[in-house]
């Protein structure tokens, strides 16, 4: 990355318990009040650690070896878990909606991705490790948190508001048509929390990348740049992935009548 | 008189999670016939007329639209030519006007909003100028029901199933849309339907049994009927 190299500095072993020192006070807030969130901060930040060493570690492994392959297959284990992670925080059954999912995760977060390394970053190697893997993450990661809201509060709403539904399917409207309302109102809702990040970037905080190239001794003119670029794809390929998940799970949580199939959901009404 | 069948109902019953609400039941009605379904709550009335629209599958028996099966490829048809009025009517969120405007999009329906039909229909059912203005959601119940067979009669269709499509409205306005169907001799009506505003010469009353008092089985599902076939 361009940019007059300033050192960051080393995190030693010392560093690093000098910080989890300061894990003391929540604890201590928990005790005096009876949080009772000791047991869970402690195995959120040893489960963070232990994650973070680990990925560090492979991460070293695939940024050596920088084979377009392993690059790819990395890639498509984040989507495989994202996929799974979206489905199992909707409460909607596995079976019938992956194929669907990880196809419209797969397909509209990889296309603005590859977009993005070969249009605006101009790589040579589209499938170089150090930017598909961690942009590839971020955008992954956007994409999931839109569609747990997108499609929960689909597939929610149909069943909480089935009579209107088939109300409109009386009046002789398509399946897509009838839909429709649902779609328009899910995908606003899933869009508000990243347009809020998008508008505030800045102002309220400094996001997380712009904040760790900082880190890194980029300047801060080039950070934002690329938490300009960032925002937007992130931006896109919510609204894309989200929209696709939609309307690529209609076509198989749908029967023939027109009605949702009640066995996709997990939770019995 | 020799008239088109449009719906028959062949020994139709039905079984949510092993228990009978409905079986044997028998029905035919012609094009131009009005039918008044009456009977228990619970026995499963509404459960007829979603079985014509596809939104429930009968366990027993076979139905037949226009003499072809009900099945998910006609269901399609029907919901173009049938216009249901349902006990509730819930059009959703958001302006009155601009939810006919959607509804009126759908491609079956595209060419039917006709303003100034709308606006006889409005007068003629005592509905305000500006209730089109207002959020449907905050209507009152009986204006909610009006819109319901507003949009109805607006789709231009000739086979109603009117679901208590009359039951938050007052006495004289119960009337004026009773009236307002029944002289219609060309339309088919099949109406669920506990007010007496709706009986009148020209209407055949069905009476449909409850399967099950208290879990045990009573009748055999046989309707009485009144009036002449």
């Amino acid at each position: 990355m361009a940019g007059p190299e300033v050192s960051t500095p080393e995190i030693t072993v010392l560093s690093l318990i000098m910080c989890f020192l300061l894990l003391a006070i929540p604890l201590v807030i928990s005790y005096r009040i009876k949080l009772d969130i000791i047991n869970s901060t402690a195995s959120s930040v040893a489960r963070m650690t232990s994650q973070l060493f680990l990925v560090g570690v492979l991460l070293t492994i695939v940024f050596d070896l920088n084979n377009w392959i392993l690059n790819l297959v990395w890639v498509f284990g984040m989507v495989t878990m994202a996929t799974y992670t979206t489905i199992r925080n909707v409460e909607l059954k596995m079976e019938r909606l992956f194929l669907p999912v990880i196809i419209s995760f797969a397909i509209t977060n990889l296309s603005v991705l590859l977009y993005f390394n070969e249009f605006v970053l101009d790589l040579e190697n589209l499938l170089e490790a150090r930017f598909l893997i961690p942009i590839g993450g971020m955008i992954l990661g956007n994409s999931l948190r839109g569609n747990v809201v997108g499609m929960g509060e689909f597939y929610e709403d149909i069943r909480r508001n089935e009579n209107r539904y088939l109300y409109n399917l009386s009046l002789g409207a398509k399946k897509y048509e009838a839909l429709m309302p649902y779609i328009r109102k899910s995908l606003r809702s899933s869009l508000k929390p990243t347009l809020a990040n998008i508008s505030t970037a800045g102002v309220v905080f400094l996001p997380g990348m712009m904040t760790g190239q900082i880190l890194g001794g980029v300047t801060p003119i080039l950070a934002i740049k690329y938490q300009i670029t960032i925002m937007i794809i992130i931006y896109v390929s919510t609204v894309m992935s989200t929209t696709f998940c939609i309307l690529s799970t209609i076509r198989t949580a749908f029967d023939e009548y027109g009605l949702v199939r009640k066995e996709i959901y997990k939770r019995k009404k | 008189m020799m008239q088109d069948e449009i719906i028959r109902y062949e020994g139709v019953g039905m079984t949510y999670n092993s228990k009978k609400v409905l079986s044997g039941f028998n029905l035919s009605i012609k094009g131009g016939q009005k039918i008044l379904l009456k009977g228990k709550s619970g026995a499963g009335k509404s459960t007829l007329f979603k079985m014509l629209l596809g939104f429930e599958k009968p366990t027993d028996g076979n139905l037949y639209y226009r003499n072809q099966p009900v099945d998910s490829s006609r269901v399609w048809e029907i919901r173009k030519e049938v216009a249901y009025v349902s006990q509730e009517t819930d059009l959703g969120e958001g302006p009155v006007k601009v939810l006919l405007e959607e509804i009126f999009s759908y491609h079956p329906n595209l060419n039917k909003m006709d303003p100034q039909k709308l606006h006889i229909l409005m007068q003629d059912f005592e509905l305000e100028e500006d209730t089109l203005d207002k959020n449907y959601e905050d209507l009152s119940g009986g204006e909610k029901q009006r819109i319901g067979i507003l949009i109805a009669l607006m789709l231009g269709r000739e086979i109603f199933l009117l679901d208590e499509a009359t039951s938050a409205l007052d006495s004289e306005l119960k009337k004026k849309v009773a009236e307002y169907f029944l002289k219609h001799g060309e339309w088919t009506l099949f109406i669920i339907s506990h007010d007496r505003e709706w009986e009148s010469e020209n209407i055949r009353v069905v009476e449909l049994k409850k399967q099950i008092g208290e879990g045990k089985q009573i009748g055999e599902g046989k309707q009485i009927r009144k009036g002449g076939i």
